[in-house]
């Protein structure tokens, strides 16, 4: 077995166990963090694939952009943990086999990509085993060059097509995630008529109602337990 | 050279997993994180026959889904903050708004 196969069979195993894993955790946290390890694997097979630039591309938007913004969500969302995990006592021998897989697996992880970026950004060109695939008088297979060169001549109209899809997601995102007072506060300033304002359900039981309406009692609503009524 | 079939093997067990979380988990937050696997499966996909043809074509697709998966889970987990003002959960069982 060459060490090419071995480092495929290594990478692949973990990441179908961290994959695995991240289905099957109790806690959202717990199975981001096993998601962030199932990438780094993918991003090694992907490096083993002479995809050096999409590997770097996968560390960066995966690893670490979006993972964070899981992360961040899990936060804010102060998501109720169930796990027992946390209140069991590990056998010395399954930590000194945990700590042990972890720095295997982080070494190899760590290897893998150090030499790769370095190669990608530091030394350009001077990968071999890229250069046998590559045609000649072309730069070497799945550097940033030939990606980049491809992106912007033949898929010119995808790239800025993806970018007015990302303005879209950026905007779709704060509009759905807006909370209901705050929709209130913004229709209240841009001088929406309480008529108007009622009728799209962004009353406020601050607002006195003029057209003898059901009349608003001192009852501003105890912070319920279910957050805001969710008629919307 | 390492068999082309493998890295198909490992794409395709990826994608099995994320579809059985899919499917299986009711917890919103691992659903998404489950759709994320199974875009990453078709990643491997693409890059392994990007490699097999010596043709780059396949990791610029692959970058323009790691951009679509981004947008997604951005707009995914919108919708689940929104949700859990609502409703105060993260359980997919308990969202039939639109059936009600």
């Amino acid at each position: 077995m060459t060490g090419e196969q071995l480092m495929f069979y290594a990478f692949a195993a973990m990441a179908v166990v961290s994959a695995l894993a991240t289905i099957s955790r109790r806690n959202p946290v717990v199975a981001a963090v096993w998601l962030v390890a199932t990438f780094f694997a993918v991003a090694c097979c992907y490096v083993l694939l002479n995809a050096t630039f999409l590997a770097a591309i996968q560390i960066l938007v995966y690893a670490g952009a979006m993972m964070v913004l899981f992360v961040f969500v899990i936060m804010v969302l102060d998501v109720d943990e169930r796990g027992r995990a946390e209140h069991r006592r590990p056998s010395r021998i399954a930590k000194v086999g945990y700590y042990g897989s972890l720095v295997v697996a982080g070494g190899f992880v760590a290897w893998v990509l150090v030499g790769t970026l370095a190669r990608q950004f530091l030394m350009p060109g001077a990968d071999l085993h890229a250069r046998a695939i590559a045609r000649p008088g072309a730069p070497p297979f799945g550097s940033a060059e030939d990606v980049g060169q491809l992106l912007f001549t033949k898929y010119l109209f995808a790239f800025e097509a993806i970018s007015l899809m990302l303005l879209a997601a950026v905007i779709g995102a704060v509009v759905v995630a807006r909370s209901h007072r705050e929709r209130e506060k913004e229709a209240a300033n841009s001088g929406m008529s309480p008529e108007a304002r009622r009728a799209a359900g962004l009353t406020s039981p601050l607002d006195p109602l003029q057209d003898g309406g059901p009349t608003p009692v001192g009852d501003f609503g105890e912070p319920s337990a279910t957050g805001h009524d969710g008629g919307n | 050279m390492l068999p082309i079939t493998h890295f198909l093997y490992l794409a395709f067990a990826l994608f099995l997993i994320g579809a059985a979380g899919v499917l299986l988990r009711r917890n919103i937050l691992i659903v998404l994180m489950s759709i994320e696997l199974m875009l990453n499966a078709a990643n491997i996909v693409l890059v392994t026959f990007s490699r097999m043809w010596g043709n780059t074509d396949g990791q610029v697709l692959a970058m323009i889904t790691i951009a679509v998966a981004a947008a997604e889970a951005a707009v995914g987990l919108a919708i689940v903050v929104s949700i859990f003002r609502a409703r105060t959960g993260t359980d997919i069982d308990d969202l039939a708004l639109l059936r009600d």
